[in-house]
């Protein structure tokens, strides 16, 4: 019998008083994709970190091919084949794409840099796992994210990878660049390699891993083939005591109109766009790359400045150029880029939480910061914000206390319109639920929510109502509840174009 | 027990303690080595003549680099405002006149500043070295090539004397300035939604932009504020030498930005902040003074002003390495 490529055992980590690791396993066989999913804090990170010789565990046995490592450090993890491709993309940006793959490891002829035969091996691996033939002299910074992905990876295979860790790899894809991933990395499974899959994306983990390890509260709580367990199962371990449905219900009657876009247009962007959100409504809104769906909720923020139209809130007409005139007329946005716009992560979380009502917490300009500190804490316990104190730096919250942060900016101005703009990307599932009953929450209290989504079953499953952005016009809305993936994604593709089911 | 109690102080106390410990020895060191050290004639000299000036300059550059910016300009905002003073006082104008106009001087640079880091986009960096020589080259053509001005007629006397040698209830009216100027920029950027949104700025300006703060509008006043006390640093510094020494502010440049950062060790984000600045202006000016003292040669003086930098700031870096 052949050993595992991964064989963890019993790990233990904690750091101070907080248990991150309980005696969780994790076995990888050769030749499988194997899926890590568990809600943030879990665990799941904190074993991938012990596995890179990050943390140093405090109990536990690692065996790599069979192999016991006593003291993992990242290098001699490397040594023994397993290669990691972190989120963030880790590469030198004015690099060639040959530098890149051979970056340490470099090709020699004699004491020379071997620039001629790296550059062939760069670009055969590359055909070879991608048929993609990508120049070995291009700058890593003129690749698009899928491109770069491709470059990490095939990095670890110029170094004849037994184990690829691959850490929310489809995070920053589109959907045909993800397609592509999934074929690269089947292909190095039935070539022998161990592929270690993490993902919040349960569709994904379904469609592409052999088994997966479900984390809850440090440990390992099952090991299940996910075709036969179901995405329900999984998620069902994942999470506590069956927190119910993954989108909750919502009860209450949709209202007014709040938000009111009449004809609105950006040159080169979108053109003629109306639309109308509800009180009480969860609109939500797609479109792939480019169609201009990205610009049109920016315009709604006041990030850019429409050419044409006009936009109402409440049934007044305001001007929305500039964020602070969109803040001040009641919409708030919480930002795809969490990091760059949601939150400041070199902040505490009470001067994130207050900074856009400040003005609601002052007298003369001056803070009061009896009323600020009650307003926050009033939003920790609203939002059930997991941080030890409201001065704790938010660097310090998992993603999804992060977002919630990003929220409770919007909260507390009582904002009217939320755009929210892929609010639960890199979200773990526990928040995301959250997160969506939050939603139901101000929707109840009469905001109008605008959703921004590429997640299918998010819009179809969460929303009341979806437009479809496709070249810079609406291609359709759809009653969320009548309408499949298949159908949005045509229209998104222009293949297909309807309005259905939508009383205006 | 002892480690116990270690663990539990958190690192930015420790940081604290560290750069408080650092000044209480260096004092200790230099009463011990230097007997005139402690005497009533030396640290009032030490106050008035190292640590105001300095100190008004630095919390300017405090608010600059707490909105995540660097003014290098800072000397030529001195420079102007004292170029100004001492030129309308040469022509017969009224002391306040001159007073006023040399702050407006001082106001000019730093809108200079604020159009080409908010309407230019021009990075703080550049922006500020741009205005830094230009400034020089305007001294340079107002004075002949940079001749200084002295003013030491006994009609000016008063009015030097009144801004720079007078007391009020004993207290030297430098000192009086400093502490305002100290209370301002304390409750500006400490208490204020405005120092709130600067804070905001400095830590992420994307951040800002989309919570709705209108973050070039802010970043104007921090930069015209920082101008303004470093005009008022021009008037006194102007008073005290009853004369105008081109290019004389630029001394303030560098231990303003190393007081600042010296300053941001004892925060536990390690923010730029009143209190901490003031830590750091504290710490140069007793160095300075200490080694005049003990006799080193002036020049070995900025190797001991290098040296207390680095140590503050690696005995920071290793206290919170340990998080």
């Amino acid at each position: 019998m052949t050993a595992l490529a991964i064989d963890m055992t019993g790990i233990s980590k904690a750091f101070g008083p907080v248990k991150a690791l309980e005696g969780a396993d994790l076995k990888v066989a050769y030749g499988t994709i194997h899926g890590l999913v568990g809600a943030n804090g879990a665990g799941k990170s904190t074993i991938i970190k012990v596995l890179a010789g990050i943390l140093t565990p405090d109990a536990g046995t690692i065996l790599i091919d069979g192999r016991r490592v006593a003291k993992p450090t990242p290098a001699s993890v490397e040594a023994l084949g397993v290669h990691f491709i972190h989120q963030e993309r880790l590469l030198v940006p004015t690099a060639t794409v040959a530098e890149a793959v051979f970056l340490n490891h470099e090709i020699r002829f004699g004491p020379f840099l071997d620039g001629r035969a790296m550059a062939r091996r760069a670009e055969a691996l590359i055909e070879r796992y991608f048929d993609l033939r990508l120049p070995a002299g291009t700058l890593v910074r003129d690749l698009t994210t899928a491109q770069q992905k491709i470059v990490q990876i095939t990095r670890a295979l110029a170094r004849k990878a037994g184990v690829l860790v691959l850490d929310e790899p489809t995070a920053a894809l589109v959907r045909r660049e993800v397609d592509s991933l999934f074929r690269v990395l089947r292909r190095l499974r039935d070539d022998g390699i161990a592929v270690v899959f993490i993902s919040h994306y349960m569709q994904e983990i379904l469609d592409l891993c052999d088994e997966v390890t479900v984390m809850r509260n440090g440990t390992d709580v099952g090991r299940v083939d996910p075709k036969e367990a179901g995405i329900d199962a999984i998620v069902g371990m994942m999470i506590d005591s069956g927190v119910g449905e993954m989108y909750p219900r919502r009860h209450h009657a949709v209202g007014a109109p709040v938000l009111e876009v009449q004809g609105l247009t950006l040159k080169g962007a979108f053109c003629d766009v109306s639309l109308t959100v509800h009180a009480g409504e969860v609109v939500g809104l797609t479109g792939l790359l480019g169609s201009g769906v990205k610009e049109l909720i920016e315009c709604l923020f006041g990030l850019d400045r429409a050419d044409g139209g006009s936009i109402r809130i409440d049934g007044v007409e305001v001007r929305l150029d500039a964020p602070n005139r969109a803040v001040g007329a009641g919409v708030g946005m919480v930002p795809e880029d969490r990091r760059a716009h949601g939150v400041a992560i070199g902040l505490s979380v009470r001067e994130n939480a207050s900074l856009a009502s400040l003005a609601r917490y002052s007298r003369n300009g001056f803070v009061a910061r009896g009323r600020e500190n009650a307003a926050v804490d009033g939003l920790i316990r609203d939002l059930s914000i997991k941080t030890p104190h409201r001065d704790a730096l938010v660097r310090n919250l998992s993603g999804g206390n992060q977002q919630k942060v990003a929220l409770a900016k919007w909260l507390g101005c009582q904002s009217r319109v939320y755009v929210l703009d892929e609010p639960t990307v890199a979200v773990d599932v526990g928040a995301k639920v959250e997160i969506y009953a939050l939603l139901n929450r101000l929707a109840a209290e009469g905001a109008a929510i605008l959703f921004l989504s590429s997640d299918l079953l998010e819009l179809t499953g969460f929303c009341d109502r979806v437009l479809v952005v496709y070249r810079g016009g609406l291609n359709g809305a759809f009653d969320a509840a009548a309408v499949d993936g298949d159908t949005l994604l045509a229209a998104a593709s222009g293949t297909r174009s309807e309005t259905r089911g939508i009383p205006e | 027990m002892a480690t116990n109690a270690f663990r539990r102080l958190d690192t930015g106390r420790l940081s604290t303690l560290a750069v408080v410990g650092a000044f209480a020895l260096l004092v200790a060191f230099f009463a011990l080595a230097a007997p005139s050290f402690l005497t009533a004639g030396n640290l009032y000299n030490l106050l008035v003549n190292n640590v105001v000036l300095l100190a008004v300059v630095a919390l300017g550059m405090t608010l600059v680099i707490a909105s995540g910016g660097i003014d290098l300009s800072v000397g030529v905002s001195v420079d102007m405002a004292s170029m100004v003073f001492i030129m309308l006082l040469a022509a017969g104008y009224a002391a306040p006149l001159a007073v006023l106009a040399g702050l407006g001087a001082a106001l000019l640079v730093g809108s200079l500043n604020a159009a080409l880091i908010t309407r230019l986009r021009i990075s703080p960096f550049l922006a500020t070295l741009g205005v830094l020589f230009i400034g020089q080259s305007v001294q340079r053509l107002s004075t002949g090539g940079g001749q200084p001005i002295y003013l030491v007629r006994a009609e000016f006397a008063p009015t030097f004397d009144a801004i720079a040698r007078s007391s009020l209830l004993g207290v030297p009216t430098p000192v009086i300035v400093l502490v305002l100027c100290l209370a301002a920029v304390y409750l500006v950027l400490h208490r204020t939604v405005f120092g709130r949104q600067v804070a905001a700025i400095g830590a992420k300006p994307g951040v800002a932009w989309y919570s709705g703060i209108r973050v070039p509008f802010q970043l104007a006043k921090v930069y015209v504020g920082a101008a303004f006390l470093c005009g008022i640093a021009g008037i006194l510094l102007s008073s005290t030498v009853k004369s105008y020494v081109p290019m004389s502010g630029n001394a303030f440049l560098l231990d303003a930005i190393g007081a600042t950062f010296i300053g941001t060790t004892i925060s536990r984000e390690r923010r730029p902040g009143v209190l901490g600045t003031l830590l750091g202006v504290a710490l140069l000016a007793v160095v300075k003074n200490g080694l005049l003292l003990v006799g080193w040669n002036f020049y070995w003086q900025q190797v001991g002003i290098g040296v207390l930098v680095f140590l503050v700031l690696a005995v920071s870096f290793g206290l919170h390495r340990r998080d």
